[in-house]
């Protein structure tokens, strides 16, 4: 059976280091996710997120809530993606996506999918980072704005703002006509 | 989210049945290229990516291409040749080289430049420097007429002097204005790079055998 | 008729939601670290490691294979590209100026905002013939051209020439320093 995270916790806090690698294996896919759109490409990604792994290892027994672990890794990745770059760089290859999950989405011819995910990474680097931090949060982290408040340090009215404008940036860039 | 949701509704877009009208027009911009281009152009993406060169160029020739009036075969031949420099140029210059500085040299490589020749000046400048200016400049001066060697050699001397990018811009506008006036440009440019270079520091006079006598 | 608002945004949303797997070796990068920071923090490890350092120095094999780890891991380090940590530049305003007193508009179209597409383009204002508008220009290098009376492409006069395949039409070269040094 599966440990949970606060069993990890207690184990590497009483000494036990390598089962950490359990935890980084528990979360590294979910947040790279978030520090690949955050950053805008795989290498920084890479490095914001083993810098956050690291960084938590340190301070894990200032983790107070063990069973939340994971939510705590993620603040500190959200704060190191701030850190990293407010500026993305796009470099010759961004990220590798889940072959199966491309296969699964049959709908969509995969030529459609290599442009489309080009502009729409043309698009996100172009919004300020705190509106694409709001952004990935809310949409596609899917995460409530009393989570992205505690996570960020920002007020909730603030954070709905930046998702709000970030929502019509998007639309401009990527530009919807309404029909009539 | 709801995902199967927006599945459907892309569904009954790529259909292409009722959503072709003006009124609701696809926000992709990829969707403005004929289906043959779209899957020609992607697959240049995709082997793109796949052998680390950068992308986004690729996709800003086809945006040109597209406001520029170019039909798809046109847009596929120019994303297809910028492809080919972008990867000679990827190669010349090594892993350490930014995207930038790769799509310099894919320019200069277009305007004549050797990539061996670019390939040189990544090699001395290391990671001291970004050559992003430098390149952009002998692509520049070399579509004015000043030979690729000379060219290059006037660019590798500045940059191995410590030139800034500020004075190698400025050198760049006083060599197409010579040329403009009617200087050859070889020559304008030999001169302009004299002048261009930062002073070196004085170095102790080495007195010969033969001058002590 | 669909909501485009909502399509497009659960699009957009349906594409990045899409998993990242990294690398497997990734796993073991950090552990690396971490093994690295456990073996710092712990007084007997400090006392073994200065230990073990004065077993090396009786052991040359051990010795050679230490600094030749010692070389490798700071050589990896000094190859990461600068550019890694452009922390903090966000886009540069950059003035565009032309000079065409006969011009009835004057856009300026180019790489930063997808050549003009989907109504990008800078909209030039004319005062007496000199027509300019300045927008921030993220760091980088970009093609862009003048479009003079919505039709015709004028490359920058007081710009580098751009090189390329541009459909035979002229355009610029602009580069907007970032920590490009």
């Amino acid at each position: 059976m599966e440990s949970s995270d606060a069993a990890l916790v207690t184990r590497v806090l009483h000494g036990e280091v390598n089962a950490y690698s359990a935890l980084v294996s528990r979360y590294r896919d979910k947040y790279a996710r978030y520090a690949v759109h955050m950053l805008g490409n795989r290498e920084d990604a890479e490095e914001a997120l083993q810098d956050a792994f690291t960084r938590a290892y340190r301070s894990l027994a200032r983790c107070e809530e063990p069973e939340r672990f994971g939510a705590w890794l993620f603040r500190i990745l959200v704060n190191r993606c701030r850190t990293s770059g407010a500026r993305r760089v796009r470099r010759g290859q961004t990220f590798v996506h889940d072959e199966t999950a491309l296969l699964n989405a049959s709908e969509e011819h995969p030529a459609e999918q290599t442009m489309w995910r080009e502009e729409i990474e043309r698009a996100l680097g172009e919004l300020s980072a705190d509106q694409r931090e709001a952004f990935l949060l809310k949409y596609v982290e899917e995460l409530g704005y009393d989570e992205m408040a505690e996570i960020t340090g920002v007020g909730v009215s603030a954070l709905k703002m930046r998702v709000m404008r970030a929502c019509d940036r998007l639309r401009v860039l990527l530009r919807e006509v309404h029909s009539a | 989210m709801r995902t199967r949701t927006a599945r459907s509704f892309l569904a009954v877009l790529l259909a292409g049945s009722a959503f072709g009208t003006a009124e609701a027009q696809d926000p992709r911009i990829g969707a403005r290229l004929d289906a043959p281009t779209r899957k020609a152009i992607s697959a240049l993406v995709d082997s793109a990516r796949a052998q680390g060169i950068p992308v986004e160029p690729l996709m800003e020739k086809v945006y040109q291409g597209l406001a520029m009036g170019a039909d798809g075969p046109r847009i596929i031949v120019a994303v297809r040749s910028l492809t080919t420099e972008l990867g000679s140029a990827h190669r010349a210059l090594g892993a350490v080289a930014t995207t930038d500085e790769i799509k310099a040299a894919a320019s200069a490589m277009h305007a004549g430049v050797p990539a061996v020749e670019l390939g040189k000046m990544k090699k001395q400048s290391g990671l001291r420097r970004s050559l992003t200016l430098p390149f952009t400049v002998l692509a520049d001066i070399v579509s004015r007429g000043v030979p690729v060697q000379t060219a290059a050699n006037a660019i590798r001397s500045l940059v191995g002097a410590g030139a800034k990018d500020k004075d190698i811009s400025d050198f760049q506008r006083n060599v197409s204005v010579d040329i403009e006036k009617g200087a050859p440009p070889a020559d304008a440019a030999e001169t302009r790079a004299k002048g261009a270079a930062p002073a070196a520091p004085a170095k102790p006079e080495r007195i010969e055998k033969s001058e002590q006598e | 008729m669909p909501d485009w608002g909502r399509t497009t945004l659960e699009l957009i949303v349906q594409e990045l939601q899409h998993p990242v797997r990294l690398d497997e070796s990734f796993d073991r990068r950090v552990m690396v670290r971490v093994r690295r920071a456990y073996a710092e923090r712990r007084p007997r490890g400090v006392a073994a490691w200065i230990g073990a350092a004065a077993s090396v120095t009786r052991r040359p094999a051990w010795a050679a294979a230490l600094a030749a780890g010692i070389v490798a891991v700071v050589t990896v380090g000094m190859l990461r590209p600068r550019q890694a940590v452009r922390a903090g530049v966000g886009p540069i305003p950059v003035q565009f100026v032309l000079v065409a007193p006969g011009a009835r508009s004057v856009a300026v179209v180019g790489d930063f905002n997808n050549w003009g597409l989907n109504d990008t383009a800078l909209v030039a204002e004319n005062h007496n013939g000199v027509w300019s508008v300045s927008a921030p220009v993220r760091a980088g290098v970009h093609r862009y051209a003048f479009l003079v009376d919505g039709k015709q492409y004028v490359a920058d006069p007081t710009a580098p020439r751009s090189s390329g395949d541009d459909f035979g039409m002229p355009s610029s070269a602009l580069v907007v320093e970032g920590t490009t040094q």
